[in-house]
């Protein structure tokens, strides 16, 4: 146990320095605005979409995901098996609206839709989930504070706080995707560096991991129970899960803004096409590494930290050579940072743009927006740090981030859903279904005993059916309020328009969709997943 | 008014046929949009990028690049989409400040020139055929799927239709949408 040497501090206040550095020259170097603006397009789409998932959620994976893995094994991987299947209808259905609509917070093409009351309401929900998952992301880095410096976990929430509002006044760095992409190395180096070390540490090595993962009942991934109680059962996954990740990607402006800001709809769908093929993987990993900690702490009798998410930091801490352990918890700090930039800056758009510049202020100068984005940012630091302060009792990080979008989620991505399938929707129904949605995910969740992951399910079922029922009772929308929503070549005088203008088109031969080869590809990969997890049991069982 | 510049068209004919093959379409034509350009970059500096739109477009189709790729010849024999008046001074600098909010890195990036400059944006039309005729629009400078300028396109077909094919130089359209990048 060498603990957090003199050299680790070196190597992770150098780290950070060299990143700083890396983005002040980056800066520096954008003497001309055409800089600004190519930086990012001479960078391949796979780094692109690496950045993305290194601002997503690799902190808080590293932090949580083997806590969890620990606890229940690869059981809970059903909460993301469904991502591939969610990738592929924000591909085919969102992102195209999203995109054709020319928005700059989703929440402005409900107001387009169904009026400004929804638009408020909707954009209100994602300030305060948002808001309060943040406060988790917020609690990732400061535990590994404690931990690597031995200082009460709420004073390394005020620093980490401090020093992540402060980042992201001053503009952040996490422009610079090269930066990203290297963090995201740095986590998965120090996972496979984990795993390395704790096997060899094992007199049988992988056999000790699989006889014991074997023997507790770890490698059952696939739990086919339809008792809807059974948190993590294959159906939830699906079901529940599936609606998680749909919400979670596509209706959370944090996430989905990188998307909106692609050069273009085959961009966008680059950066989903990484996460549909890399989370699960990835997520597999360090569950995988839970399960050999847990095989770990059995062989040398040991007593598991009381918070799971310090497992794997206190590992890397104790274990790693002196020098990897700085650079992988430094690693750790510079993707939080990454997170909570991405976050702290959505949340200050969505404020200064959805209420501020229309309640408040609605033709200052641009000097006074920018301030006002700027105390926005320090508002929702705050509103973090206070709840970073409870995110220690939600359990495994990543569980708790996935509990509080769950809470919100559904019907808000139910109200999204009403808006582009129901054209007989309107503002009345929209708003029902959306407040009886949240009403219905809490009553469940208080009154019923029922896997966690289905609050989603339950939100966008009863948002859309409510909203459709209510809708009935007041007029029909106008075609312009349909406008974003429908394809305005489906009628039939523009059909008529468009054949006649093929037909004397230069004739190209068809072949086959570059939209639909991908989505096929990414139910494959999720075939392909769910059939090496059933394998993986059978042999555990058997 | 500023004479209209034609931008030149970058994507040649067999590179368009091929993406938009990869897109599903069947068959494919040539087509000019008529935008309005407006000059970006850094204080007292020279252009970095330009802001493309019209009137009533709510957010900007963004062209980076310091001079605007224009060519001599004005566009000819191809289907021409008009979409009529300039945005206004105040609402090009307010489509700008929402681009500059969302992404603080372009922050000191300013409209440098309010008064915009017509332009005739080459595209390639793209047409599938499947239970339905689609549309498929991808630029003329970078080859990139351009759906928001869809509906403007669409309005500029019907326009074309109605009027007969001595129209198709001169068709006008309303335009509601707008494109992140060209």
């Amino acid at each position: 146990m060498e603990g957090f040497t003199l050299f680790d501090t070196v190597v992770l206040i150098g780290y950070i320095s060299l990143i700083a550095w890396i983005g002040s020259r980056f800066s520096k170097d954008q003497h001309n605005p055409e800089d600004y603006f190519l930086g990012g397009r001479k960078i391949p789409g796979w780094a692109i979409g690496l950045s993305v998932m290194a601002t997503q959620a690799s902190a808080i994976t590293f932090i949580g995901a083997p806590g969890w893995g620990f606890e229940g094994g690869l059981e809970r991987l059903v909460t993301f098996i469904n991502v591939p299947l969610a990738m592929i209808v924000l591909i085919l259905v969102l992102v195209p609206i999203f995109h054709r609509a020319g928005i700059y917070s989703i929440y402005e093409l409900l107001e387009r839709r169904f009026g400004p009351a929804t638009r408020t309401l909707t954009a209100l929900l994602f300030l305060i989930a948002r808001g309060l998952a943040t406060g988790v992301v917020l609690y990732a880095p400061a535990l590994v504070l404690a931990v690597v410096t031995g200082w009460s976990v709420n004073l390394t929430i005020i620093i980490m706080a401090v020093l992540a509002i402060s980042y992201t006044v001053m503009g952040g760095i996490s422009a610079v995707i090269w930066t990203d992409v290297v963090q995201m190395f740095v986590l998965w180096l120090g996972a496979l560096l984990s795993i390395f070390f704790l096997v060899t540490s094992l007199p049988g090595g992988w056999g000790d991991v699989f006889d014991f993962g074997a023997a507790s009942g770890m490698f059952n991934a696939i739990d086919l129970s339809f008792d809807p109680s059974v948190t993590y059962s294959l159906w939830a996954g699906l079901l529940g899960g599936f609606f998680l990740h749909v919400a979670y990607f596509g209706t959370d402006q944090s996430q989905i803004q990188r998307v909106l800001s692609s050069p273009s709809v085959l961009d966008a769908q680059r950066s989903l096409l990484i996460g549909g093929y890399l989370l699960i993987p990835q997520m597999l990993l360090f569950l995988f590494i839970g399960v050999i900690l847990a095989t770990y702490y059995q062989q040398h009798g040991l007593t598991p930290p009381e918070d799971l998410n310090e497992l794997l930091p206190r590992y890397v801490v104790s274990a790693f050579p002196s020098g990897m352990a700085g650079l992988v918890i430094a690693g750790v700090f510079a993707a939080a940072m990454s997170s909570l930039d991405s976050a702290l800056n959505s949340l200050s758009a969505v404020t200064v743009r959805d209420f501020y510049s229309r309640y408040i202020k609605p033709n200052a100068s641009d000097a006074h927006y920018l301030k006002a984005s700027r105390m926005a940012t320090i508002f929702w630091g705050l509103y973090a740090t206070l709840f970073a302060f409870f995110a220690g009792n939600l359990g495994p990080v990543i569980e708790a981030v996935n509990q509080i979008g769950s809470w919100f989620y559904g019907a808000l991505l139910g109200t999204f859903l009403l808006a582009i399938f129901s054209h007989r929707s309107n503002a009345r129904g929209a708003m029902a279904g959306l407040i009886t949605g949240m009403f219905s995910v809490w009553a469940v969740s208080a009154l019923l005993d029922i896997s966690w992951l289905y609050n989603n399910t339950v939100g966008v079922a009863v948002s859309m059916s409510v909203g459709y029922l209510v809708s009935l009772t007041a007029p029909a929308p106008s075609q312009d309020q349909l406008s974003d929503v429908m394809m305005a070549e489906a009628a039939p005088d523009m059909q008529a328009v468009l054949a006649a203008r093929a037909d004397n088109a230069q004739v190209i031969g068809q072949e086959a969709r570059l939209t639909r080869r991908r989505c096929i590809g990414l139910f494959a990969w999720f075939c392909l997943m769910l059939g090496m997890l059933a394998l993986l049991q059978g042999w555990a069982n058997g | 008014m500023a004479e209209r510049l034609t931008l030149a068209r970058q994507i040649e004919e067999d590179t368009a046929k091929r993406r938009l093959q990869r897109l599903g379409a069947a068959a494919c034509e040539p087509a000019w949009v008529s935008l309005w350009a407006a000059a970006l970059g850094l204080p007292n500096g020279t252009p970095g990028a330009w802001l493309l739109c019209t009137k009533e477009m709510r957010r900007a189709l963004l062209l980076v690049g310091t001079e605007l790729p224009t060519q001599v010849e004005e566009p000819s024999s191809a289907l021409n989409i008009d979409n009529g008046l300039p945005p206004t001074p105040e609402a090009l600098n307010r489509l700008w400040l929402w681009e500059r909010i969302g992404t603080p890195r372009h922050w000191r990036i300013q409209v440098l020139d309010s008064t915009p400059t017509p332009i005739w944006l080459p595209c390639w039309l793209g047409y599938a055929r499947g239970r339905q005729h689609r549309l498929l629009v991808i630029s003329g400078l970078s080859g990139e799927p351009m759906p928001m300028l869809k509906p403007i396109v669409l309005k500029g077909l019907q326009q074309a239709y109605r009027n007969g094919p001595e129209s198709e130089t001169k068709s006008s359209g309303a335009s509601e949408r707008r494109e992140k990048a060209v």
